[in-house]
């Protein structure tokens, strides 16, 4: 009987220490392109930190799990982080989250945010684009940008993911693709806590096309060299054969071998909770309000200083479905923690069966003296967030609209694009916020009041010709255009385009008449892209209107006031300027009237309480004399 | 809330003076109707006979009661007829003639409490009152016009008490003293507060229309 038990034990250990290889096998073949949770995707509840020993596996010429990567593997090819980081975190669930979904169509866009800009100064192009149904934006394909393209110009501040994964049809880029390979997720983009990652590689490999190697260049313990760009069509990176011209390098990976242990296994410092820096990478805002705008005159955002991480607000699980954090995600996405991430989330928590208040210790604000009127018309960053408005906007750089971050970037101030902040504007939902706005300078169809942008080729073939010896600024600013060159673009593309040409810009369509002279008209299709100023926030005693209400309501205010610049290669139309109040959708002489009403605001105040006093007194002295006749009554009876 | 008991107030109210109106009619404006529309016009004059304080206080009741109604139509309408906060035109309005409202109501507290003294003539009516809640029966007559002096000597005081709360509870919350809670509950004693001093008014205003086209 005893024998039987321990013999019937045997066996099931036997049968638990040969299933669990398997189990783990099977998650590596399931793991790629499922929406099954695997081995890595659901935490056992440890808060530690998860030690990432792996071996690194490539990916082969038919798309599928490579070999494992010996540090003297000949060809030695980059890992794959599908292959390697997807035997225990599934890569299909991943990649449906926010950062890589953009190209999904069944995700819901949201909240408006930051377009690619796609920019050409020669021809006078400053376009937003976007994957995501944002109004406003492009899609790519609407210039004539396929996703491999999108990516060359694009993938540099992209972890990766999305449209460099989009399966192309074009038969020369599928002949590309297979020397560039896909620009796959790049965990390493975020969850790399190594201080030598370095994303500025991921610039350099999108731009060489080397797509492939775009993911082991970042990491610490390789380094990449040659260009996919410069092989010929017939070259084979799984087979390489030295190019004919000596001078043209390959695709070529190095590992440090110090990196792999007796196992061949690699060690990863990956961190769940991203660092702040990481995320800098892609969200850096530079604000050019001084001419010195180095970063250390400028403070981080408040959040930061007191010791959270961007990740603590903005959070996601494995299905890396990341909180935006406004105020309407909630009954957008699928993320639970939602409604308690966003500023009110944490800062105004509701709740009645257990307290939410201090989550992350965020204070609970007061608000004295501000009319609750304030909270229904404008959103927590309207008076936290973004620079302090000025007289005038300024002109604001990011990460991933002038590739901050990267190789050989234009520091100067007014490299294109032309992003300006913060604009005060109504959004959908009513409320006012801080956004950064873009006008919009591009060539164009107009079919029945349809604009439809020109293919970025056929610009570049026809308009960039006639524009060529104008002179090109060394700091990226514009050209110095004239009508007299719109007009020239415009005649020019009228040749090599079937409908009416017209170029869009500084919030103005222009076009030829019928005698051929250049006509400008207001037109919805050039009106400004804004997207919503999240950070940095400022401190609480920063914030507008902790002065007096003459912070916003005041006859010159920078907040219904301030003048927004347009912005334009138009020379001549550079120098104008939109009020505030335009974007706000309030009216103007109101707005001004009731600003004008705060002069008046502390005679009011002390009319009113020396009335009151007055009242008060009279009150009181008539109440006394009741009581003395009362008095007086009571003693006469007595 | 807000919305439903204003129109109930003002419904009730109104209602009551008519009925008032049809209970104790003034007989009078029955058989010369035109007649008393011209005399309650003429209210609204300066009578010559008047001296100079008397002048003074007609014409600061005057516009304190024109401030009122401004002040009642701009404050009243968006919440009651458009269900909305009181903003835009109506509230610069609303704000440029509170503070005249304010200083009238103050000269004609001081003018006017001398007037709005209970006197040994009011204490007949309140008699009757103790007399109908204590079924003792009465001892004396008391005419309406009696009643209406009570009445308005009671209102007047009551907006003169009233007052106080409606000016100082939007005048604390424009000062960085009161959170947002605190806000909302000084911008809901501001509303109630007005609403009940509007009734008061009405119900003032009635009687002294009353006490003069019967005079």
């Amino acid at each position: 009987m005893r024998k039987g038990s321990i013999l019937t034990g045997f066996l099931c250990l036997l049968v638990l220490c040969l299933s669990a290889p398997t189990v783990c096998l099977a998650n590596e073949a399931v793991g790629v392109d499922t929406d099954q949770k695997l081995l890595g995707d659901e935490s056992d509840g440890s808060r530690a930190l998860s030690i990432h020993l792996i071996p690194l596996f490539s990916e082969n010429e038919d798309g599928e799990k490579g070999e494992k990567i010996f540090p003297d593997n000949d060809p030695l090819l980059p890992f794959s982080t599908r292959w390697t980081c997807g035997g225990c975190h599934s890569y299909g669930i991943i990649s449906k989250g926010w950062h890589f979904n953009s190209t999904a169509p069944s995700v819901v866009s949201g909240r408006v945010g930051q377009p690619w800009i796609f920019v050409d100064a020669r021809t006078g192009t400053q376009i937003p684009l976007s994957y995501r149904s944002w109004p406003g934006t492009f899609k790519p394909e609407q210039v004539g940008l396929t996703a491999r393209e999108f990516t060359r110009y694009f993938g540099r501040h992209t972890p990766g993911g999305g449209a460099g994964e989009l399966e192309t049809e074009d038969p020369d880029e599928i002949m590309r693709e297979y020397i560039s390979g896909k620009l796959e997720i790049n965990c390493l983009s975020c969850h790399n806590a190594e201080f030598a990652h370095n994303q500025g590689e991921c610039f350099l490999q999108v731009a060489r096309e080397n797509f492939r190697w775009a993911t082991a260049a970042t990491c610490e313990f390789a380094s990449v060299s040659g260009s996919g760009k410069d092989m010929s069509d017939t070259y084979d990176p799984f087979m390489p054969e030295p190019p004919e011209d000596p001078k043209k390098v390959p695709p070529t990976i190095t590992y440090r071998k110090t990196a792999f242990d007796k196992d061949n296994n690699v060690s990863f410092n990956i961190v769940r909770e991203v660092p702040n820096h990481r995320c800098y990478f892609c969200h850096s805002n530079m604000y050019l309000d001084k001419e010195d705008a180095e970063k250390w005159s400028s403070d981080e955002d408040i959040h930061l200083t007191a010791g959270l991480k961007c990740v603590d607000c903005h959070r996601n699980g494995i299905d890396h479905n990341i909180i935006r954090g406004y105020d309407e995600e909630a009954g957008i996405t699928q993320n639970p923690l939602a409604a308690t991430s966003s500023c009110q989330g944490c800062h105004l928590p509701e709740g009645e069966d257990e307290p939410k208040a201090g989550r992350l210790g965020a204070p609970i604000p007061t608000h004295p003296g501000i009319p609750t009127v304030h909270f229904e018309k404008l959103t927590c960053t309207a008076c936290h967030s973004g620079p302090w408005p000025r007289k005038e906007t300024i002109l604001t750089k990011t990460s991933r609209a002038h590739r901050l971050g990267t190789l050989g970037v234009n520091k100067s101030h007014l490299a294109l694009p032309h992003i300006n902040s913060p604009v005060f504007a109504q959004q959908p939902n009513g409320k006012i916020a801080p956004h950064k706005l873009l006008w919009p300078s591009y060539w164009a169809t107009i079919e029945d009041q349809n604009v439809a942008p020109i293919s970025f080729d056929t610009v570049t073939e026809v308009v960039a010709p006639v524009f060529v010896d104008i002179r090109l600024p060394a700091s990226g600013d514009w050209p110095e255009l004239t009508a007299a060159h719109i007009a020239k673009g415009l005649a020019a593309l009228a040749k090599s385009v079937k409908s009416i040409p017209v170029y869009i810009s500084a919030g103005k369509l222009y076009e030829l008449d019928d005698s051929g002279k250049l006509s400008e008209e207001e037109h919805a299709a050039a009106k400004p892209y804004l997207w919503p100023i999240a950070h940095d926030v400022r401190p609480a005693a920063q914030s507008l209107g902790v002065r007096y209400c003459t912070d916003c309501h005041d006859t010159q205010g920078p907040f219904f006031f301030g003048e927004v610049a347009v912005d334009s290669p138009i020379a001549a139309r550079r120098d104008t300027v939109k009020k505030m109040v335009e974007f706000l959708k309030v009216r103007p002489f109101y707005t001004k009237a009731f600003a004008f009403s705060f002069v008046f605001r502390p005679w009011m105040k002390i009319i009113c309480l020396g009335s009151s006093a007055v009242l008060a007194g009279v009150l009181l002295l008539y109440a006394l004399r009741m009581l003395a006749c009362i008095a007086k009554a009571l003693t006469e009876r007595d | 809330m807000y919305q439903t008991i204003s129109i109930v107030a003002f419904a009730v109210t109104v209602g009551c003076l008519v009925l008032n109106c049809l209970i104790s009619p003034c007989k009078e404006c029955w058989r010369h109707p035109l007649r008393k529309l011209v005399q309650l016009f003429t209210l609204l004059f300066i009578e010559q006979k008047l001296s100079l304080m008397g002048v003074l206080r007609k014409l600061v009741y005057l516009l304190a009661l024109l401030c009122f109604v401004v002040l009642a139509v701009t404050g009243f309408y968006p919440t009651i007829i458009l269900g909305e906060h009181i903003s835009g035109y109506l509230v610069m309005v609303h704000a440029t003639f509170a503070p005249i409202f304010a200083i009238c109501l103050a000269v004609l507290a001081v003018m006017w409490a001398r007037n709005g003294c209970f006197t040994q003539g009011d204490w007949p009516w309140f008699g009757r009152i103790v007399q109908r809640v204590t079924l003792v029966k009465s001892t004396g007559e008391e005419t309406h016009y009696q009643s209406s002096c009570l009445g308005q000597k009671i209102t007047f005081w009551l907006i003169i008490f009233l007052a106080l709360p409606l000016i100082l509870s939007i005048i604390a919350s424009m000062y960085p003293l009161f959170g947002t809670h605190w806000q909302e509950l000084l911008l809901a004693i501001h509303r109630y507060t007005a609403l009940v001093f509007a009734l008061v008014v009405i119900v003032h205003t009635y009687l002294v229309i009353r006490t003069q086209t019967k005079q």
